[in-house]
Formats: structure tokens, C-alpha cells, sequence
């Protein structure tokens, strides 16, 4: 039996080989810096933002022309100018606003319907329509949310110039907001500050990228190996296969620390990520991550014979795996048969307990439960797969 | 009283339906160069890879260097050393980078293993070299390094999976020197080949190994003898107007044991009995064969012994396997051969 020191001696001769020979292949150097910096900048700006949108054109079809409707237009344009989540432009007939809309020149229109005035001045209320092409149900939404919290503000105003008239006729000293929103809601955030879909995207994609590294790169590591030949040189040496098999996940892992740093890097960086957590634990969990990945890689390089179809049963699980480990989208928003097959993804549960540390400063017993799974997961996975591994070795 | 560096009783080795190795029982003493000749696919290499614990055997037991193939092959490992086929060597590591790694994985002292890499580069004269990049190598320097790579630990066996094939004649030569100087000094070396000088220029014994099965042991000498003093005739003859009309009605006869064809007109026919050569000549008259000479040389060699013992010839499946597979990266190799 050999003893462990020299188990680990040899691991890391074979990790320190395997570094030396990436640091030498110019290529593969690039690809380590660039595939960070891809995935974050396409997956950032490929997904909705989340904020409001700005400048949406609206129509406005005033067919009323009298006093109370120029006065909603004006208190329309000066709510507007705090948020400018609207540029408005005038149109004289309802089918002109509709050609313009059928042109995409605007996302709506404002129709004030003639009597509009009438109507305001003589306590009735004032009706009108806004007509929204919704074909575009992205930006209908946004429409419709601009649309409403304007109208709250003109609302508000008004109703705030109603009750001080109330008031003052009958000498009354009030507090309008008191009478006309007697609940007022303070919504406190776990994260201080506006967040936006890179908080939610990049501890995600930290480990993401982790896995995508460490299971792609153990069945080519070890197959390449196993086809130039160079393989034979290393089992038909006094070592243990454990030593191949850690030092060539020891030097994955390398790699993929440096990818978790640049992409925690440009986050914070280029989109302006906050860390609340501890740096520690969140690189333990990394650690804890890959742990729970490697055997998946094992298996799928024991289970073929070559590089090709290695690598081809990885990506076949790797792509369930990416897309439903709720790194892009919260698992909560998908359907309840989605969430049930993410519950047996190790990525789901990596990627929440990584989230939780680095945007909600969460301790190690937060995240225990995910922890355990993890560690689970690699148990089973590596006690399947190391001994089909060695079994492959000596075919 | 010389020792065993290898016994193998009964190794056998399937794939499936395919049996690579069948029943294979020697041994081979210490000190010796015991050369494996067969063509390919005859199961040499698998033999190799099974008595370096690469490979597990589907039955049988072997010892190598007094240790079981099973139960002790961390042992086993500790006293051999591989030239494989494929070459052992990463592209972008330097000569030195690359024995460096190896020798660490066989726990050499670091002081040792500096010592040992300058003395192994000396000796295949390439201490220049050695920070160099493999990929910037040619074939034979390659082979020297990959040589040299399995004799860092000083192990008691060298196992050399067909070592010359796809050199250049200088290369060749130059590696059986050192095959032929490491075992003065003790080594014991196994050697597989295809090529019949090879196993004639350096094994003290040779086994001819055809589909899994030995089918002749014996010194070189002696397995010359056994067609030069025994029963079989082997010679060549030269027909102008060769058909495999001919040769079918050649293989025919009782006394023909084996027929094969070198090129479009010159057969190499392996006969036993009394005076074959007369009927055979006969026959190949009868067929409207036009003879344009008969060799029997007085020297034979061992590929007749192969063709005896086989009823193949070596030569035809030999070169089935065309060029030797390199991992060719880069442009062509800068350095010079000397």
C-alpha cells in the first residue's frame, strides 16, 4: 500500500506538470481570459436588464381640446420630466396615432376623448384611453408601468390640491398624505443600495464557470493523455491512480480559480457588483462545487473510450445542468417540473449557496444544507466512478 | 545461479471474442535480451502491457522480477521501465521538464535525479538539447529521449515495444548500441519487433509469436538451424509470368508447407521431404510457368524460420501497418540528426 504522502506527493508533480503544460499553449492561455469575460458580457446585456425603460415614444391624441385636458397634459409632461420614462408627441386623429404605432414609430398613445373637461369640471371622472400595441409584450409592460405610476403621481397631486381646498373651506388643519394614503409601505432591501441582474448573474456564473472547466477538462485531460500515449508512462510508474486523478483536477481547479476571480473581477468592475459576503467561505464553496462536479467528469471518460464521445456525454449533461441550475433565471420563475428536475442538479444548489454568501454576507450555517448536498453528491458520484475509472485504466 | 526476471504461465488475454493472447507460458533469465517477433496484431504488445500491469490478464499468472502480476504490481512497477510504442513524452515540456516529471514519479532523490538526467543525456548525446521543447525535435531525437526516459529509475527490466520502428538507420543503430550497452551492465531487456534483423542483431532468444501462441523459442542460431539441418527447405524463385494460378497450384502440393508471394514475380516457398525442390519446379513447369531462377541460400534467415513455423510471411503484414503514427505538431524538425 502506498501511503499518502506519496499519493499527494505525485498529484502534485502531475498538477505542476499539467500547469506547465497549459501555461505553455498560447491558445488555451487566451481562452482562459476570454471565455470569463464572454459569458459576462453576453449573458448581461443578452437578458432584460430588469430597470425601467427610458424615452418610450407615446402618442397623445387630444380630441378635447378644452381647459381640464391641457392642464392633465401639462401635469402628464411635468411628472414625466422627474422619471423621463416617456417622450410624448402629438397627434391630431386617433387612426393617426395608429398608423403610427402600426409603424413602430411609438409604443402607445393617450386618447383624451372629447368632454374630458366637462367631465372634470363637473366632479365626474375624467376618462381616458391609452391605446398600447402590445405585440412586443416586453415593452407593453413597461408602457403600462410608466403609465400607471404617472397617473398615481397626477392622482396624487390632484387629490392632495383637493383635500387642502376641503380643508381650508372648512378650516381644518390637515395632512393631506395622511388622509389620501393612510398606509405608507417602506420597503427596506437585504442588499444596500439599487442591485441589478449582474448581483443576481455573477456568483452564478462564478461556479458556472467552474463546472464547465472542470467537467469538460477532465475527460480531455485524461483521453489526450490516454491516446498520445503518455498515459502508460505515468500508470506503468510506481503511482497511484488517485494521484493522476487528483493532480489533473488539482490543475482544473487552478484554472478554474483564475476564471472565478476574473469574472468576480469585471463584475465588480465593469457592472458594479458588491461583495457583502465573505471572499473565504465563497472559494470554499467553489471548492466545494468542483468537489461535487469531478466525479460526473470521471464517470463520463470511464464510461467512453475516447476524447469525442467523452466529451460529448458531458456537454449532454452539462447543458441541463447550466440551464436549469438556476444561474441565468431564478429556479422560482420556472415551471414546478423544472424546479423538481433542479432539485437533483449539484450547479442549483452551488449556485444558491454561492449567491447567498457573496450578496447576502451569509454565514457557513446558512448554507449548511447545500453544503452537505454537495458534499453528498461528489461522495456517491466519485464512489461510482474512481473505481470504473481504474477498472478503464487496465482494460 | 541465474534468476527469472520472468515467468508467465498460461497468460491469456481476450477482448471480447478476440483472443489477443492465448495460453502463453516462458520464462525469461536475467541479464538476457529476449526478443518477442511476430507481426502485428500477433499479441506482443499485449503481452507488454499485461507484464507492465497496463493491461489485467483474463487468465493465467506471470512474475516479473519476482513479484505477482496481481497482487504485488506496485512492485512490479518499481523495476521495470516502458519504451511503448507511442512515444512517452509531453510535446511542450523540454527534454529535461520531461524526465524531470517521470523521475519524480519514481521518488528519485532531487540531487540524484539532476545526476541521472546529465549522465542518461550524455549517453545518447544530446546534453544540448535538454532545454529544448520536444516539439521542436525530429523522430529519432524524440526516440532517444523516450529511450533514455525509461532507464531514469535503473530498473532491473526494460520492456522495448518495437523501439526502431519508423527510424532513420542512424537512430536504429544508435539505439540498439544502448540496448546492447544497458544490458551488459545487467539490465534485463524485452524487446518486440517485426523486423527480423532487430531480433536476430540483439536477443539472446527469440520467440516467434503468431495469433497469441508462441511457435518457435529458441536462440536465433538455433532457429536457423532448425531449418538448415532439419526437414524444411526454404528458397526463393523468380517466375516471370507469376498468376495465383500458379501459386494456388504450388500451395497445393503435400510437400509445400507454406507459399508467399514478395512481389509480382518472386515467391519464397517453404517445403519439407526429401528433394521438394524438383517437384515444386515440376509443377510450376506444368502451369506454363516461365522460371527465371532458384535461390537456396546456404545462410537462412529468420524470416524463413518465420515462414516455416508461421506458413506467413512477415514482410506482408508488416507493411499492412504503414507509417507509424506521430503526433506531428509544429513545423518540421528543427534540430539536426547526427
Amino acid at each position: 500500500m502506498m501511503n499518502i504522502n506519496k499519493i499527494l506527493k505525485d498529484s502534485y508533480h502531475v498538477m505542476a506538470k499539467d500547469l506547465l503544460e497549459f501555461r505553455r499553449n498560447r491558445m488555451q492561455l487566451a481562452a482562459l481570459f476570454m471565455m470569463p469575460l464572454i459569458f459576462l458580457l453576453m449573458f448581461g446585456f443578452i437578458f432584460p436588464s430588469g430597470g425601467t425603460q427610458q424615452h418610450m415614444p407615446m402618442g397623445v391624441v387630444n380630441l378635447d381640446q378644452g381647459q381640464g385636458s391641457n392642464e392633465f397634459i401639462a401635469q402628464l409632461n411635468l411628472i414625466n420630466q422627474n422619471t423621463s420614462s416617456m417622450d410624448f408627441k402629438t397627434y391630431s386623429s386617433i387612426d393617426e396615432a395608429k398608423t403610427a404605432i402600426n409603424q413602430g414609430k411609438i409604443y402607445g398613445a393617450f386618447i383624451i376623448p372629447p368632454g374630458f373637461s366637462d367631465n372634470v369640471t363637473n366632479g365626474k371622472s375624467g376618462d381616458f384611453t391609452v391605446y398600447i400595441d402590445n405585440s412586443n409584450p416586453q415593452s407593453s409592460m413597461q408602457v403600462q408601468q410608466a403609465l400607471s405610476s404617472t397617473l398615481n403621481g397626477i392622482n396624487n397631486m390632484e387629490a392632495e390640491a383637493n383635500v387642502l381646498e376641503l380643508a381650508n373651506e372648512t378650516n381644518q388643519q390637515v395632512n393631506p398624505q395622511a388622509i389620501i394614503f393612510p398606509y405608507v409601505l417602506n420597503v427596506s432591501t437585504t442588499i444596500p443600495g439599487e442591485t441589478n441582474y449582474f448581483n443576481f448573474l455573477a456568483p452564478g456564473l462564478m461556479i458556472m464557470i467552474v463546472m464547465m472547466t472542470v467537467m469538460t477538462g477532465i475527460p480531455e485531460a485524461i483521453s489526450k493523455e490516454k491516446e498520445m500515449g503518455t498515459f502508460d508512462g505515468m500508470l506503468s510508474a510506481p503511482i497511484n491512480q488517485v494521484s493522476v486523478i487528483l493532480g489533473k483536477t488539482a490543475a482544473l481547479c487552478t484554472k478554474g480559480f483564475v476564471q472565478c476571480v476574473i469574472v468576480l473581477a469585471l463584475a465588480m468592475l465593469l457592472f458594479g457588483v458588491t461583495i457583502q459576503g465573505s471572499l473565504l467561505l465563497a472559494f470554499f464553496m467553489l471548492l466545494l462545487g468542483i468537489f461535487s462536479f469531478i466525479g460526473i467528469g470521471i464517470l463520463a471518460i470511464s464510461m467512453s473510450g475516447d476524447q469525442a464521445s467523452g466529451t460529448m456525454i458531458v456537454n449532454l449533461l452539462m447543458f441541463p445542468m447550466i440551464f436549469l441550475g438556476g444561474v441565468f433565471y431564478p429556479l422560482q420563475q420556472m415551471p414546478w417540473f423544472m424546479q423538481a428536475i433542479s432539485q437533483f442538479i449539484p450547479l442549483t444548489y452551488a449556485a444558491d449557496a454561492m449567491r447567498k454568501i457573496i450578496l447576502l454576507n451569509a454565514g457557513i450555517g446558512d448554507v449548511l444544507f447545500q453544503m452537505l448536498i454537495l458534499v453528498a453528491f461528489g461522495v456517491v458520484t466519485m464512489a461510482i466512478a474512481v473505481p470504473l475509472f481504474r477498472k478503464s485504466m487496465t482494460r | 545461479m541465474t534468476k527469472n526476471a520472468i515467468e508467465i504461465n498460461n497468460l491469456t488475454k481476450k477482448f471480447k471474442d478476440f483472443t489477443a493472447v492465448d495460453n502463453l507460458s516462458l520464462t525469461v533469465k536475467e541479464g538476457e535480451i529476449f526478443g518477442f517477433l511476430g507481426p502485428n496484431g500477433a499479441g506482443k504488445s499485449t503481452t507488454i502491457r499485461m507484464l507492465c500491469t497496463l493491461a489485467q490478464p483474463t487468465s493465467g499468472s506471470a512474475k516479473v522480477a519476482g513479484y505477482d502480476l496481481i497482487k504485488d504490481s506496485a512492485k512490479i512497477r518499481q523495476n521495470i521501465g516502458l519504451v511503448a510504442e507511442k512515444m512517452i513524452m509531453y510535446d511542450r515540456l523540454t527534454a529535461a521538464e520531461n524526465l524531470r516529471f517521470f523521475g519524480k514519479l519514481y521518488s528519485i532523490p532531487k540531487q540524484r535525479l539532476e545526476e541521472r538526467i546529465n549522465e542518461l543525456l550524455q549517453l545518447v548525446d544530446m546534453q544540448e538539447w535538454r532545454n529544448t521543447q520536444i516539439n521542436k525535435f525530429s523522430t529519432g531525437m524524440k526516440q532517444r529521449i523516450n529511450v533514455i526516459r525509461a532507464l531514469l529509475p535503473e530498473p532491473k527490466i526494460l520492456f522495448m515495444d518495437e523501439p526502431t520502428l519508423g527510424l532513420d538507420p542512424q537512430t536504429t543503430f544508435s539505439i540498439r548500441d544502448i540496448t546492447r550497452e544497458i544490458n551488459k551492465e545487467g539490465m534485463t531487456v524485452i524487446l518486440t519487433t517485426h523486423a527480423m534483423a532487430e531480433a536476430e542483431a540483439l536477443s539472446d532468444r527469440v520467440a516467434i509469436i503468431d495469433h497469441g501462441k508462441i511457435a518457435a523459442l529458441d536462440t536465433p542460431q538455433n532457429l536457423k538451424n532448425m531449418i538448415s539441418q532439419g526437414d524444411t527447405t526454404v528458397f526463393s524463385t523468380k517466375i516471370s509470368n507469376l498468376s495465383s494460378k500458379i501459386i494456388n497450384k504450388i500451395k497445393s502440393l503435400n510437400t509445400v508447407t507454406a507459399v508467399a508471394q514478395q512481389d509480382d514475380y518472386n515467391l519464397k516457398i517453404s517445403a519439407h521431404g526429401e528433394n521438394p525442390l524438383n517437384e515444386i519446379i515440376d509443377t510450376i513447369r506444368e502451369e506454363g510457368g516461365n522460371i527465371t531462377s532458384v535461390t537456396n541460400s546456404k545462410e537462412s534467415t529468420l524470416e524463413d524460420v518465420f515462414l516455416a513455423v508461421t506458413g506467413k510471411q512477415m514482410r506482408d503484414q508488416a507493411t499492412e501497418k504503414a507509417a507509424p503514427i506521430h503526433h506531428g505538431h509544429g513545423p518540421a524538425p528543427k534540430a539536426r540528426v547526427r
